[in-house]
């Protein structure tokens, strides 16, 4: 496209690009200087600094509750996940290849159905004892919601490597079935799984309307709490904010350097098709 | 081997699916379907279709309207600063730069719900930043007229994570434009804008379909910006829904149910669109 | 020697596919034996049958006196190099070749040892420590063929190994694995669709067309005497002269009569074509003399320099026969120049036109 090899951006390039850089990180950036802002509702910039905020959030037990309950929501979501989709992944790749389409077709679905649409059909179904508004119908509802990432993420690995053809080379020297999936097939497929989970925990993790709505107040976690903040104490929540920022950093780190460590295939055995 | 093992084996294959579609079934389908029965149905067990009506009675029929609005705009925004900035990047002659930009893309496009809100309040709330800034170097007052918790303002905070989606959605596109292309568009005597209103442009155009329809139904179906943002002020589809399941406002359950529904329906419409998109796009841009 | 694996009358069908019909085959103990045949024509589904990758469908396959359809691929003890190389990309060259021997739980040593040995005989020691993405694709070939090699397998499987590769490379790479297979004297099944390939390293060749086998032979007997009309055109090129037998010799076909070397097989009358490979036709700058059968007159319509030889287009009457000739500096031709053929009826193999 263009076969002008440019060697510096254009003017309107750095102008427009420019705009664009700076209003993704300016919010961010206000976020964290008013983390740390003793007053800032009169100037540009604040008024003095201080790290009161952050000492009063580590106080209020709640903190560590919610912080908990995500924590454990996220890891559960993810050992949910790699126990339902990725074995089925695998399955419909290798031994089911018809069945790709309906696979594809059940994780376009979770992106045509708003949270508040999951959470009230499912609130209202399952209105029993003792799976009624608890944090188990959640891990449900997060799993069916970030099914599609941690599809997306090994479906491409097992694209990339020619699963089929290291399976029946590894048989014809002697491997039987253990072997052949732990010895082949999953360290291959490692980088996708371990993308998938790392995305899969960082959308549970912040999420808040499956939440609110299907558990509320029985079972609060990290976004409920900050949500309270927003209306009671600004400094806080935008301490809140800041570390919800820092862990979805994290995590956007660590899956690029998941992606990258993953496993090189070289141009040539992937052209030998 | 004999016809009656390969059809057990067929089967046997189609049962390791099961877990999964039982999965499925109990947590996404059935569910779907019972809110999709129950919104036809009173309590009684008549079939009516008083659910709809009172869906888009006048105080609804808002909610509808703001939705769709909202959406509208930010996907139209969104898809045509998208369609710039998605440019300026994919013209970066910096590597380094352009690899940045994307990752920077594909962190904030995620970045939707209630520390973005908050975030809005810092820069553009009545004392915000950018509020203040205005007021003391450029003497705008932005407040009475603008305010961060009205629908510009929920404009604005949509934007911030509609506008990197179409930026990642729109590069690869751009990628599909072969450079081939130009070149023999040139050779024949195409200067530039002739070769994008000519030969670019609708190449593009799936793509830009695709990425107005996945904008739209991201909006349509956002709370927790909204939520955190407007609270109960601004009148939203999924917040009257938010609040049928909380019981905040008193409601005939079935009309929670048919706005459900409908939200379905014009989220289903999308999906749909967005599908046809881009397999359009990427048969062009195959071979 | 002994027959070492034997298929008989082994089909397989894909749905209501043929993919390979009735196939039978003796191969001897240490022999280099080919599939050859354009895609789809069921060799590769045979080599897989042969490996356990599939079953087929009636028939049975011997090895060694044992039966094996109903041992499963990975107990059968044979070696299978893939299209596509299929190393592990997971594990270093060394780790790869010795899979294998680790899958047979041998000691470590003679793993390592073993190991060594064969990377040896593919030439490619060095190459121990490092990652498949970064060998080149004649490199991953071998290690995959030392791989295969490393367990010692009573029969060596090759799933058109060298059609990923340079056209160079392709050639160096086949005669480095005849030379190991007959040194090693492992029976061997090769699948190509490349006829040189089959022709140069076999010992036995099986032609196969849509499911059926067309001729099993030796190189030469494929090429020199083929059985089959299909045969005779996929091997090699041929001219070929539609007519009908007039006597117990000839063949009108066109204006011209063909002497032949005898037809007894077929009845005066009956449809044939005559095929006459190009090497065998004769080219003359002027007439010749009258004793000369199979006299052609035609024109030089297009002259293609192989190297050693050049190949002609004679246009004779609206008829292009090719003729293959090796110029030297005095027998130099040119376009349109006019030029007589001749070929020795005993070249001239002729067919039932189907």
């Amino acid at each position: 496209m263009g076969s002008l090899k440019k060697s510096k951006p254009s003017s309107g390039q750095i102008f427009i690009v420019g705009i664009f850089i700076f209003y993704m990180i300016l919010p961010i950036i206000a976020t964290y200087i008013f983390s740390i802002a003793t007053r800032w509702d009169r100037t540009i910039l604040p008024e003095g600094y201080s790290l009161e905020g952050y000492m009063e959030a580590t106080t209020n037990p709640y903190f560590f509750i919610t912080l908990k309950n995500s924590l454990v929501l996220s890891v559960a979501s993810v050992l949910v996940s790699l126990f339902v989709v990725v074995p089925t992944v695998y399955w419909v790749h290798v031994k089911l290849h018809s069945a790709k389409p309906l696979l594809d077709l059940l994780m376009i679905l979770p992106f045509g159905i708003p949270g508040v649409v999951l959470a009230l059909a499912l609130v209202q179904v399952y209105n029993f004892q003792p799976i009624s508004r608890s944090p188990l119908l959640l891990t449900a509802a997060t799993v069916v919601f970030t099914m599609p990432f941690m599809y997306r993420s090994v479906s491409n690995n097992l694209a990339a490597v020619d699963i089929p053809t290291l399976t029946e080379a590894a048989q014809s020297l002697g491997a039987n079935t253990f072997n052949v999936l732990w010895r082949v097939i999953i360290p291959n497929i490692f980088p996708g799984i371990l993308s998938g989970s790392l995305l899969v925990f960082a959308t549970v993790f912040a999420e808040f309307t499956l939440a609110r709505l299907i558990v509320g107040a029985g079972f609060k976690t990290f976004p409920m709490l900050l949500v309270e903040y927003t209306r009671k104490d600004g400094t806080i929540a935008a301490g809140m904010s800041v570390i919800s920022f820092t862990i979805a950093w994290i995590v956007s780190l660590l899956i690029l350097w998941a992606s990258g460590k993953g496993i090189k295939v070289s141009r040539e055995s992937i052209g030998a098709r | 081997m004999r016809q009656s093992s390969k059809n057990r084996n067929r089967v046997l294959s189609w049962l390791g699916l099961l877990p999964f579609l039982l999965f499925c079934l109990a947590f996404e389908i059935v569910p779907i379907l019972l809110l999709l029965r129950d919104s036809l149905f009173t309590r009684a067990g008549e079939l009516t279709a008083a659910n709809y009506q009172g869906a888009v009675a006048p105080l609804y029929l808002r909610s509808f309207w703001n939705s769709i609005k909202l959406s509208g705009i930010t996907a139209l925004l969104g898809t045509t600063i998208g369609l710039v900035v998605g440019y300026g990047v994919f013209r970066w002659p910096s590597k380094r730069v352009q690899d940045s930009l994307i990752a920077l893309s594909d962190v904030t496009t995620n970045f939707a719900g209630a520390p973005l809100a908050f975030a809005f309040i810092i820069v553009l709330g009545s004392n915000g930043l950018i509020t203040q800034f205005f007021l003391k170097y450029l003497d705008i007052k932005l407040y009475p007229e603008f305010s961060v918790y009205s629908l510009s303002g929920l404009i604005l905070a949509y934007l911030y994570f509609q506008l990197p989606l179409m930026v990642l959605l729109i590069i690869p596109a751009f990628g599909g434009i072969k450079k081939e292309w130009r070149e023999s568009a040139t050779n024949l005597g195409a200067n530039t804008y002739q070769f994008w209103w000519n030969i670019g442009l609708p190449i593009l155009a799936p793509s830009l379909i695709a990425g107005f329809v996945l904008l739209f139904a991201n909006a349509f179906g956002a709370y927790a910006t909204a939520y955190t943002l407007t609270g109960s002020k601004l009148s939203l589809v999924t917040l009257q829904i938010g609040f049928t399941i909380t019981g905040e406002v008193l409601h005939e359950p079935g009309i929670g149910q048919a706005m459900a529904v409908l939200s379905l329906l014009i989220m289903g419409t999308c999906i749909a669109i967005y599908q046809v998109a881009t397999s359009r796009a990427r048969k062009w841009t195959r071979g | 020697m002994m027959t070492y694996l034997e298929l008989t009358d082994i089909s397989k069908n894909f749905g209501n596919v043929v993919a390979v019909k009735d196939f039978n085959l003796s191969i001897k103990k240490g022999q280099l034996v080919s599939f050859l045949g354009p895609s789809g024509c069921g060799k590769t589904t045979t080599l897989r049958m042969i490996g356990g990758f599939e079953i087929p469908d009636s028939g049975t396959i011997l090895l060694a006196d044992e039966d094996i359809s109903k041992i499963p691929p990975n107990r059968r003890g044979i070696g299978m190099v893939f299209q596509s190389y299929a190393l592990f990309p997971n594990m270093t060259i060394l780790e790869n070749v010795m899979f294998g021997l680790k899958m047979q739980h041998k000691p470590k040593k003679e793993m390592t040892s073993i190991a060594e040995k064969v990377l040896d005989l593919v030439r490619l020691q060095n190459t121990a420590k490092r990652y498949p993405h970064q060998l080149s694709g004649g490199q991953q070939q071998r290690i995959a063929l030392a791989r295969a090699l490393a367990i010692q397998p009573r029969v060596l499987l090759l799933d058109e190994p060298l059609s990923a590769l340079d056209a160079e490379v392709r050639v160096a790479l086949r005669g480095e694995i005849r030379r190991i297979q007959s040194d090693l004297g492992i029976t061997t099944v090769y699948v190509t669709h490349d006829q040189e390939e089959a022709l140069s390293i076999s010992d036995m060749v099986v032609v196969m067309n849509n499911g059926l086998v067309e001729q099993i032979g030796t190189p030469q007997e494929i090429y020199r005497k083929p059985d089959t009309r299909f045969v005779a055109t996929f091997i090699g090129t041929a001219n070929e002269f539609h007519g009908i037998v007039t006597d117990s010799e000839n063949v009108k076909a066109g204006n011209l009569v063909i002497k032949t070397s005898g037809l007894h097989n077929f009845s005066i009358g009956s449809e044939v074509v005559a095929l006459v490979r190009p090497e065998n036709v004769e080219v003359f700058d002027q007439k010749p003399t009258d004793s000369m059968v199979n006299v052609v007159e035609g024109d030089v319509d297009t002259i293609t320099f192989h190297g050693a030889i050049t190949r002609l287009g004679i246009n004779a009457g609206g008829k292009m026969i090719t003729a293959d000739v090796t110029i030297t500096g005095r027998n130099i031709l040119s376009y349109h120049q006019h030029v007589w053929l001749s070929f020795n009826p005993e070249y001239c193999k002729v067919m039932a036109e189907k």
